[in-house]
């Protein structure tokens, strides 16, 4: 059990607004940790901490510290920490360009790959990974924007894939997906876990249930508990999480 | 009665669709027809690649091709000055500054645009066309250079208000989908701003290209207005529009120099069409990819 990513005593505020409350919470190496927890919980705020997404935004600030790997996360290179924690977002945003393209575009910025034959080989294997490569095969050079939802959202975890991070970061990546593409894309996750650190921040707790090692459960930007999924999900120990899983709000 | 009014205002509003579809019908035929005249009394392969306009002597000489290369020199130099100049801005006020700052910039830039082109000739003439003489130690600072900075000036607002549109109508999450994947802030907007925001900004151009090419008091003002074929940018030059503007008072109507002038409105009126055929094209296949 190696921890991957450490977070000790984070505060976040939006302006005056204390989003998350004093945080301490460790993502163990190779595993999938979900968060969960009605809206406005600071679940998302979290996961955009963890690879600095947040400071692009001018009124948010934060006090406490995030470790990837013992190495604060605050002081690292913000394109450098980026190419470590990869991010999948709720919405599938594929670039609007060819799918090879979509694929080969950070590598390329990253300077990881050069020659055509190395990024051929970066295509197939990611989109292997991503279970996408047989559907797309024969049409490398299309738009990405034709495919549909679920596919997208495949490409967009090729893509992370592409640049080899260490951890994962999944912002609700199934909101907008029908069953049968949430079920590929949890299937990756599964597979993914072997090679990658993951974290799942998730509105459905059926997908947490199914899918992750460890679950945290999030209200009003504190953890209110986090444990193992199986003791979670069937002996919670507090009354607000037994509500929540239940279905009795939130 | 209530149906006859909704088919009254249905006719109505047809009809005002309609009349801009007839404008641009009949002055295209009113030039054409003027033009067509002026075709049958002088060969139409020296009017556009004669290198005299000499309307009054004798021989007349009715060749345009001096004035085209001039419209040309002026336009594509505003472009050179322009484009760059008003993307950049444009990706200022919309990647970079502050909320606060993007406004006040913005609304400033858009007051450019409501600035008289006669003022900004008067400028041109007043301020900048001395000091492009003492720059360029040149005997005359009226040139097709001076031409393409006002014009430019004039293109500006132009360009930079429809492309700012443009780039901040990217969606936010490609950015963040790039940013997320390890690209810098540069990188991110030249390779995901800049070409997702492109067909936005190649419209933006053209419309800047449309403003500058029939743009006729500023040049009139600071370029000269010798009808000669210019060696450099550094040389006075005369515009199709300038010719027009200054000669259309002084012909006889009916004349043959009255017709040539209507033969140069044409040619201004096809290119500028066949610009922005170009850019509906060029837009066209963009949306559809």
């Amino acid at each position: 059990m190696v921890d991957k990513i450490k977070v000790e005593d984070l505060s976040c505020y939006y302006g005056k607004k204390c989003v998350l409350e004093s945080l301490n919470i460790s993502v163990v190496q190779n595993e999938i940790l979900s968060i969960i927890g009605p809206s406005n919980s600071g679940k998302t705020t979290f996961l955009r901490t963890l690879n600095r997404m947040s400071d692009l935004d001018s009124i948010y600030s934060r006090r406490g510290d995030v470790y990837l790997d013992s190495a604060s996360v605050f002081d690292m290179d913000m394109e450098e920490l980026r190419k470590r924690i990869g991010m999948l977002f709720a919405m599938p945003i594929s670039f609007p360009m060819s799918i090879y393209e979509n694929i080969v575009y950070a590598p390329k910025r990253l300077g990881l790959i050069f020659k055509k034959s190395e990024q051929d080989a970066l295509v197939e294997q990611s989109l292997k990974d991503a279970f996408l490569w047989n559907e797309v095969k024969d049409r490398l050079k299309s738009s990405a924007m034709k495919m549909s939802g679920g596919q997208q959202q495949r490409l967009c975890i090729a893509r992370i894939l592409a640049i080899n991070p260490e951890v994962i970061l999944f912002d609700e990546p199934c909101s907008g997906l029908d069953p049968i593409s949430t079920a590929r894309v949890e299937e990756s996750m599964v597979e993914l876990k072997r090679k990658y650190t993951i974290v799942l921040v998730t509105n459905n707790v059926k997908q947490a249930s199914r899918v992750s090692d460890r679950t945290a459960f999030f209200l009003m930007g504190k953890i209110i508990e986090i444990d193992t999924t199986d003791k979670l999900f069937v002996s919670p120990k507090k009354k607000q999480t037994e509500d929540y899983i239940t279905g009795r709000f939130g | 009665m209530r149906k006859i009014i909704d088919t009254m205002i249905e006719k109505v509003i047809f009809l005002c669709g309609m009349l801009s579809v007839i404008f641009v019908i009949l002055i295209f035929s009113f030039l054409f027809i003027e033009s067509f005249a002026f075709f049958r009394g002088f060969n139409i392969i020296k009017f556009i690649a004669g290198r005299y306009w000499y309307p009054d002597s004798e021989p007349v000489s009715f060749g345009i091709f001096s004035l085209l290369v001039g419209s040309f020199l002026v336009t594509l130099g505003a472009c050179l000055i322009a484009v760059p100049l008003s993307v950049m801005t444009a990706l200022y006020i919309s990647e970079v500054v502050s909320k606060n700052v993007r406004d006040i910039l913005k609304s400033l830039v858009e007051l450019m645009a409501a600035i008289p082109s006669v003022v900004i000739g008067f400028i041109g003439m007043i301020v900048l066309v001395p000091c492009v003489r003492k720059l360029f130690n040149i005997p005359t600072g009226l040139t097709a250079f001076s031409g393409s900075v006002m014009l430019a000036f004039m293109a500006i607002p132009t360009i930079v208000t429809i492309s700012e549109d443009a780039i901040r109508s990217v969606p936010r999450q490609y950015k963040e989908g790039a940013l997320a994947l390890g690209a810098t802030k540069w990188q991110t907007i030249r390779r995901i701003v800049l070409k997702t925001a492109r067909p936005g900004i190649i419209a933006a151009v053209m419309l800047g290209i449309g403003r500058v090419i029939g743009e006729t008091m500023t040049v009139m003002m600071v370029t000269g207005n010798s009808s000669r074929i210019p060696h450099s940018i550094f040389e006075p030059v005369r515009t199709m529009t300038a010719v027009i503007a200054a000669e259309i008072g002084e012909t006889v109507s009916g004349s043959m120099h009255y017709k040539a002038l209507f033969s140069i409105g044409l040619v201004l009126f096809l290119i500028t069409f066949i610009i922005n055929f170009a850019a509906e094209l060029f837009l066209g296949k963009n949306k559809n990819k």
